[in-house]
């Protein structure tokens, strides 16, 4: 790796998500020095991860693409994938930051002409595909990977795939005793936008994520949509691969729920509502949708995409949080609770649920300096002239249209505080 | 410029050496493409390919790069050299990937390979270095339009960036609504509790930065130039005006409530005691946080109807939720709870979204604020009071409850100007004899808001709306790209929201006002093509002044001067070659990217002859979807057919029919054109160049008839970044057509 | 309707939840209820119930006072506490349950031969008397809650598990000659009698 050049002039941007790269960005084109550290292999973050976004239902990855050409035309950011932070001190502008960064065993002679995927065997979980799929032990995350540069994981590095892997390739790219590195960056200003995770499913037990085949969360629907995901691009259930004819969504899986997260996600609503628009296009008349919700939070001017799917006729909405899930029979599950418009007490019969899992923020403990605010829901809050800027998920559950705007609007006060210290340095 | 030298390098990795000759590919770079330099290397981005290159850069005068290796969306760090033209061959995505390993496609392979050399060294050849305008001017300096929470936002951030800003307020004071508040939520949690208006801080702040000068009781009577260069006249009531010069503009002009006396059902206009919410917020304001009736009584019960005249399809209602209102009411309904009165909210859905947002409904709940589902049917008058009879969603049942107060939540009418479009579509209807949508268009029109910004523009005075009156960006990813580079819009007249959000917009809003400086300062384009240097420029003597070129730019970017000439301006341009698509006589070019350029590439393709059934499709991708889905259709291995040749466009909206017109006739036998969604929900990254691609291709008709070619042979798609095995599919449906209605009989 | 009730209905015209934030123990959680409904699918005896407690809680917002306090509903908690495990916004749904019967009857609004209701009044006079749950008597006490036909039916049926537990004693016969009970007896009785009182007073006070 070449030398990591940081000043207290520079603006370090964690995490590579929409957020982060639209923080990174936005500051680079207006001729500031960023650093863009992403912890995974590739930049792209769970957008990447998305069939289609709501409401004009376009792809993600179209996005994405603008992004990564702005990306590969500015010398002004420096990206860093497979980086952590561990460690943060000093005061807005001139802050000390510990960067842990973990080997690739793969260095940037790679051309991703995916010889090395070909020779090695050995399969894992698809950290993509939210291990619904295996991948190889050399692998590109997904097509739209940036930077386009395969990776290798540690389990193979000693073992005899490793060392296929480093035969395979004719351009001296595999680097099996790459080693972790240690980096002390000083930058002036810190925008964190290191996103969210979907909430365990598995810790809403009367939902019997990890007991039911074809319970599954939303963001795993989201996969089975990608013609080269785990399903080819087809709705199925996971118990036998079959096209569901009655699919229930289940609003505020973990979410405004004080034995989970005690926030609402905001996206949930909306995304359920587009995935409903997934089953009708594939499945048609063939397939029913019902949504069991609290209250529909599709708010301001998308309004008009909620009474869109409401008009559908394959699309039910009973407002219920739904009490248990229990089995029934050929893998269906059967919803239990009571719909509180009238007390009308069901016991319904699906073949598939996807859970509206929330956002659980990923901001970490014991990082940050003293005196940066981190909520009661792990969100960032705001000071703005803390010189560390929540951006994103990191600030709050936002859609990807307001984590862009909030991305904007964070890279702006980095750019205040690196502003101020050139001016102080003349 | 020196003379030109190119030199072609030919990459023999990732298997390029083993499926195709590239010996002669160097060759055919040397002969066909007059390459100076043709090299081959096994290995061609690794730092000795990269620095091979690099030397005969410095040392043989190479000035035009051929590589001919992967795509251009790989490699692109390592291929990246100051100073020369770079056209890159795709060997790899392009051709090999896409082509099967078998002794029966090695032919055609390498045909398809040839063909990219000698396309790419044509493409060099007719390229410039893009070169500044000389139009650049640094100007650290904002107008902010609106003086209320957002406008002083973008004010405050703007000078807190060492920016200079000048904020209009047509109004004699600061503040806006947000001043008019009586308290509100607090920036940082808990949210469940409610703060003090601190807009007069606000003010203050803004009144002493040195930074930021107040114009009170002022509009903007003129708005002229590009950012980084704008002109802007300012006009107070008492008719002083004043010039300003700007680098670019935020517009933060807010909105308006909608007006209730349109809701007579809900007692709107009726009783002086049912208000909105933001005549509710004055009068607990002016009583000091007492709720008093009209008649100057105590109110005891209030009931707030949520939705009151939005969400709803009826003729005069917003289809829209204006987003913040319950989160209004339940702050209102708070301050009913602390005057020691009993607080009612009536709602559907309550949306009360993200951390703050549940914090908010919670801390509603703890004050003791009675929350019920339902739908209110009407208000009427009850001896003294108000009743509000409802059906109650959850027990199933209408019935009613009495209140002194009704606070109806009605929505947010953005306060933006005429939208342009609306007026030069009229232009084009009554231009077309269109009566029933002239008259429609007409009455829309007539009853247009006056100009905000007046803005001295081809394309009209104002901002585009995107929908509902709302100057709101369509895009999700890039919330800011409107069509008006350097004007940005921020706040509620963008769409709905609350005054958190609108900190937050405003603030995003700031950063691009100032980027747009910062870019204009050096002729750098704004985003999608950010950082792109090179610029339209047009022949004038060839021009007839026929003004497509001015009517179609999506970006309203080119002026005509008095004679009708086009004035380009460079920093209000996207580059997206729309213009240069448009022209029919063919004089607008940018240095890299010009009729010639595409044009010589096509014509560079080897043709067979009508009898050796190898057909060719000139393919014309979108370099932002189209392309890059081509691309991964290799990384994924989906093969297409090797008659197949395709060039990457900027837009589907910058193909001239010249292109068309001039395959044909050189022998291509089908045409296809690849671009974004159009529409209403346009993927298109130039907002309407798919579109106007699409209106254009379907005139195309005529040239086919002409030449006497069946119409088939050109086709228009709308495919998105993800049509990685559509778009295959769709050049092998098109091999298979031509295999069915015949070869060209053009190949001479 | 007894004058308390009456007073009650007086104090809280315009508002019953008021009155239940007042008077029923754990009431103040009753606004924050936001009508999900999983209290009311969680319930295992959620079909028995006339009005679920998410419905209870919005009968209490809409003043339906008669209708909440007569109804048998709360008397059809059984403490199993999955409501309160599974409450969103943390209501103690049971622990309100029992509040609002107890209130009911207090009011003296409780639904006449409301099992539930009996077995609890059978209960607290069978603990009054000794301090001691006498659990022969309790058990025969409800054996014949509903007259002597019923009750030697039950109790047939139930003779093979008393015999069972009177074997392996856990059952002592001796208990039907009035049982043991606790040291100080008197004390308790002075002790809940006071209770009593305080109570009454409490209720004296909305009374005036």
């Amino acid at each position: 790796m070449s030398e990591v050049i940081a000043t207290n002039q520079t603006i370090l941007v964690v995490g590579g998500g929409i957020s982060g790269l639209t923080a990174a960005l936005e500051a680079a084109e207006c001729g500031k020095q960023v650093i863009l550290l992403e912890k995974s292999p590739s930049v792209g973050g769970r957008v990447g991860q998305l069939h289609k976004y709501f409401p004009k239902l376009c792809v993600p990855s179209c996005g994405l693409e603008i992004q990564y050409r702005r990306l590969k035309a500015n010398k002004n950011v420096r990206l860093l994938t497979m980086a952590e932070v561990t460690q943060i001190s000093g005061d807005a502008g001139n802050f000390t930051v510990n960067v842990k960064v973990s080997p690739r065993y793969v260095n940037e002679n790679c051309t991703a002409c995916g010889e090395c995927g070909k020779a090695v065997s050995a399969e894992f979980d698809d950290e993509f595909n939210y291990g619904m799929k295996k991948r190889k032990g050399a692998y590109l995350v997904s097509h739209m990977a940036y930077p386009q540069r395969f990776v290798i994981d540690p389990r193979i590095v000693a073992g005899d795939d490793g060392a296929k892997a480093k035969e395979a390739c004719k351009y001296g790219a595999v680097e099996l005793d790459m080693q972790e590195q240690n980096l002390n960056l000083n930058v002036g200003a810190v925008v964190w936008a290191t996103g969210w995770k979907p909430y365990d499913a598995a810790k809403i037990q009367p939902y019997g994520y990890d007991r039911y085949d074809n319970v599954i969360s939303n963001v795993e629907f989201e996969r089975m949509l990608d013609p080269f995901g785990p399903t080819g691009g087809k709705i199925v259930r996971p118990s036998d691969g079959h096209a569901p004819k009655n699919i229930a969504f289940i609003q505020c899986a973990g979410s405004r729920d004080q034995n989970h997260l005690k926030h609402c996600s905001r996206i949930c609503c909306m995304a359920t509502l587009k995935q409903t628009t997934y089953v009708k296009d594939q499945l048609g008349d063939n397939c029913k949708s019902t949504v069991y919700y609290i209250d529909i939070r599709a708010i301001d001017r998308i309004d008009d995409f909620h009474r869109k799917v409401k008009e559908d006729a394959n699309v039910t909405f009973v407002k219920s949080k739904v009490a248990n899930i229990t089995g029934g029979e050929n893998g269906n599950v059967i919803l239990n609770g009571v719909d509180t418009e009238g007390y009308n007490r069901y016991r319904t019969e699906h073949d598939l649920v996807v859970l509206a899992t929330g956002m659980e923020s990923t901001v970490p403990a014991g990082v940050f300096p003293a005196g940066i605010n981190i909520n009661e829901h792990n969100f960032i809050e705001l000071d703005g002239d803390s010189g560390i800027y929540g951006a994103g998920c990191s600030s709050d559950a936002l859609d990807v249209n307001r984590a862009a705007q909030n991305a904007t609007a964070a890279a702006l006060r980095a750019i205040q505080v690196v502003t101020r210290v050139a001016g102080q340095e003349g | 410029m020196a003379d030109m030298k190119i030199g072609a390098y030919i990459c023999q990795g990732c298997g390029i050496g083993d499926r195709v000759d590239t010996a002669q590919l160097a060759s055919v770079a040397k002969r066909e493409g007059k390459a100076a330099v043709a090299k081959e290397h096994e290995f061609l981005c690794n730092a000795e390919g990269v620095k091979m290159i690099q030397d005969d850069i410095a040392n043989e005068g190479v000035n035009h790069v051929v590589i001919a290796a992967c795509s251009r969306r790989a490699k692109t760090e390592a291929f990246s050299f100051d100073g020369v033209c770079i056209s890159r061959a795709n060997l790899r995505e392009g051709v090999i990937w896409v082509r099967p390993d078998t002794d029966e496609a090695r032919e055609t392979t390498q045909e398809m390979a040839d063909d990219y050399v000698r396309m790419a060294c044509a493409e060099t050849k007719y390229q410039k270095m893009p070169e500044a305008s000389g139009e650049q001017g640094l100007t650290r300096h904002l107008l902010i339009v609106g003086g209320g929470i957002s406008g002083m936002t973008a004010a405050l951030e703007a000078a807190k960036t060492g920016y200079k800003v000048d904020l209009v307020e047509k109004t004699g004071q600061l503040g806006g609504v947000a001043g008019e508040m009586y308290k509100k939520y607090p920036a940082k949690a808990p949210y469940n509790v409610l703060a003090d208006n601190t807009t007069g801080e606000m003010i203050a702040a803004i009144e002493g930065n040195g930074n930021i000068t107040v114009h009170l009781n002022t509009s903007v009577t003129k708005t002229e130039g590009a950012p980084g260069r704008f002109t802007v006249s300012l006009a107070t009531e008492s008719g002083a005006t004043k010039d300003v010069t700007v680098g670019a503009i935020i517009q933060a002009t807010g909105f308006t409530a909608y007006d209730l006396n349109k809701l007579p059902e809900l007692g709107g206009g009726k009783s002086p005691d049912v208000m909105d919410q933001l005549a509710f917020e004055k009068m607990v304001k002016a009583n000091g946080g007492a709720i008093k009736k009209a008649d100057g009584s105590d109110a005891k019960n209030v009931v707030f109807v949520q939705c009151a005249g939005q969400r709803s399809e009826q003729p005069g209602h917003l289809p829209y939720c204006s987003g913040h209102c319950c989160m209004t009411s339940i702050k209102q309904a708070r301050y009913v709870k602390e005057a020691g009165g009993d607080a009612t909210v009536i709602f559907d859905d309550l949306r009360t979204p993200g951390a703050d947002g549940e914090d908010v409904y919670r801390g509603g709940q703890e004050a003791g604020v009675a929350f019920s589902k339902g739908k209110v049917n009407s208000v009427e008058a009850a001896g003294k009071g108000l009743k509000v009879n409802y059906n109650d969603k959850i027990l199933a049942e209408d019935t009613n409850i009495d209140a002194d107060i009704v606070v109806l939540a009605t929505g947010m009418v953005p306060n933006s100007g005429p939208n342009p479009y609306v007026k030069l579509d009229l232009e084009m209807a009554e231009k077309d004899g269109n009566e029933e949508l002239a008259a429609k268009l007409k009455a829309e029109v007539e009853k247009a808001p006056p100009s905000i910004l007046n803005l001295m523009y081809r394309q009209g005075t104002d901002v585009p709306h995107l929908k509902h009156g709302f100057t709101d960006s369509h895009f999700i990813c890039f919330p800011y790209e409107t069509r008006r580079t350097g004007i940005y819009t921020a706040g509620p007249v963008r769409r709905p929201m609350d005054a958190h959000q609108a900190i937050e917009d405003a603030t995003g809003a700031t950063l691009k006002a100032i980027q747009a400086c910062e870019n204009a300062a050096i002729g750098r384009a704004a985003h999608p093509r950010s950082g792109d240097l090179s610029f339209p420029s047009f022949r004038k003597e060839g021009c007839t002044q026929c003004k497509r070129c001015t009517v179609e730019c999506p970006f309203g970017a080119i002026n005509e001067d008095e004679k009708g000439y086009p004035q380009y301006n460079e920093a209000r341009c996207r580059r997206c070659g729309t213009c240069m698509g448009a022209c029919p006589v063919r004089v607008i070019s940018f240095e890299n990217y010009s009729v010639e350029t595409v044009g010589q590439q096509l014509k560079a393709v080897d043709m067979p002859d009508e009898f050796s059934e190898k057909p060719r499709l000139l393919v014309l991708a979108c370099e932002n979807d189209a392309y890059p889905a081509l691309d991964m259709a290799g990384m994924t291995r989906q093969e297409y057919s090797a008659y197949a040749r395709i060039i990457p466009v900027r837009c589907l909206g910058s193909v001239n029919t010249i292109w068309i017109t001039d395959a044909l006739n050189s022998g291509y036998d089908g045409v296809m054109l690849m671009g974004c969604q159009k529409g209403d929900n346009y993927q298109c990254h130039f907002v309407k160049g798919s579109e106007i691609a699409h209106i254009r291709m379907s005139k195309i008709d005529d040239t086919l008839t002409q030449l006497n070619l069946e119409k088939e042979r050109v086709q228009t798609y709308e495919v998105s970044i993800a049509d990685i095995q559509r778009i295959p599919q769709i050049i092998n449906d098109m091999e298979k057509l031509i295999g069915e209605i015949g070869m060209s009989p053009f190949k001479f | 309707m007894s004058d308390m009730n009456q007073a009650m209905v007086e104090k809280y015209r315009s508002s019953f939840l008021k009155e239940v934030e007042a008077n029923v123990e754990e009431g103040h959680w009753v606004k924050m209820c936001m009508q999900c409904g999983v209290c009311s699918g969680s319930c295992p005896l959620g079909p028995h119930w006339e009005h679920p407690p998410q419905e209870i809680f919005m009968m209490i917002r809409a003043g339906k006072r008669e209708d909440v306090l007569s109804s048998s509903s709360m008397w059809m908690c059984t403490s199993c506490y999955n409501c309160i495990a599974r409450c969103p916004r943390g209501l103690p749904i049971t622990h309100i349950m029992h509040g609002l019967a107890n209130y009911s009857k207090r009011l003296g609004l409780q639904p006449k031969n409301q099992p539930t209701a009996k077995f609890s009044q059978l209960f607290w006079n069978n603990l009054t008397k000794t301090g001691r749950v006498n659990e022969l008597k309790l058990g025969l006490s409800l054996y014949f809650m509903n007259g002597i036909g019923p009750g030697i039916k039950t109790a047939l049926k139930m003779q093979d598990v008393g015999l069972g537990m009177l074997k392996t004693g856990r059952l002592n016969p001796l208990e039907i000659l009035g049982g043991h009970s606790i040291k100080d007896k008197s004390g308790l009785q002075k002790m809940l009698k006071k209770a009593f009182e305080i109570e009454e007073a409490k209720i004296a006070e909305y009374k005036g």
